[in-house]
């Protein structure tokens, strides 16, 4: 008799933890993708020789286009934001004035992006490709500099 | 016993899957009407055939040697889950673009088209 006691007593704590930390602790996980995966076809685009009608017909429409002193930009780009936040505190701020809130937040925002320089006769004069959105989140995220 | 703790876990259950679920959707733009691309010929169509087509651009692009027309629709799709201790949310936004370049004579010289409005898609981040 004194076991099942125990027993409920236990089960019936960790049920009222659970409904009173839910005012505590809470993690939070949001991630957000803007664009479309950004990957040159291998071994595709050759500098001097490949043409602006050959990257359109390849990647599609670019995301940004800009003059460079003489010259064309263009520019694919992809962005992910992961953001995650854990939160740690105690509303009673109307029973008490001592309030403890303690939260942690790390948000990063990772980019591949692909720039294309065309001369004014329209032949790709350089390609600079970067993807960052594969790094992994936590590593990156705590990474010095 | 046995009854009480298949009372505990549906209790238990019930309080771990309280939540919300939210489903979001933000479209900017029109879709456009791509049969008009058939038309389109390097070299003869001119500028302003195109935005009879296509309207007004959502953008207007000095270049090196001419002009390129930007027309661009986005469409996001946003979900949320908030259980009691955790919550989630997932936000997807893709495009659709069209990209007209231009000689110094408004004529049409090159195209590029990406439509990928409709994959983006509700779910969660992982």
């Amino acid at each position: 008799m004194g076991s099942r006691f125990d027993v409920a007593f236990v089960l019936i704590a960790f049920l009222l933890s659970i409904a009173l930390l839910s005012a505590c602790i809470s993690y939070r996980f949001v991630r957000a993708v803007q664009g479309n995966e950004v990957a040159p076809p291998d071994g595709a685009f050759q500098l001097g020789k490949t043409s602006l009608g050959e990257v359109l017909s390849a990647l599609g429409a670019p995301d940004e286009l800009a003059e460079l002193e003489g010259k064309d930009l263009l520019l694919y780009e992809r962005a992910v934001l992961e953001d995650s936040r854990l939160t740690l505190g105690i509303p009673l701020p109307d029973i008490i004035r001592p309030n403890v809130d303690l939260s942690a937040y790390g948000t990063l925002v990772r980019y591949d992006r692909l720039w294309l320089l065309f001369t004014p006769d329209r032949i790709l004069r350089q390609m600079m490709l970067e993807k960052d959105s594969s790094r992994p989140y936590l590593k990156t995220l705590f990474k010095q500099n | 016993m046995k009854s009480f703790i298949s009372l505990f876990l549906v209790l238990t259950m019930t309080a771990l899957s309280t939540g919300c679920l939210l489903l979001g959707k933000n479209k900017e733009y029109q879709p456009f009407d791509t049969s008009g691309l058939d038309r389109l010929s390097a070299g003869r169509t001119t500028a302003s055939e195109v935005t009879e087509m296509f309207g007004a651009p959502t953008e207007v692009v000095k270049l090196s040697n001419g002009n390129a027309y930007i027309y661009r629709r986005s469409l996001s799709k946003g979900t949320g889950l908030w259980l009691i201790l955790l919550s989630f949310g997932n936000y997807d936004t893709d495009h659709d673009q069209l990209v007209f370049f231009f000689d110094q004579n408004d004529v049409l010289t090159h195209y590029g088209v990406s439509l990928n409005a409709r994959k983006a898609s509700y779910g969660l981040p992982f």
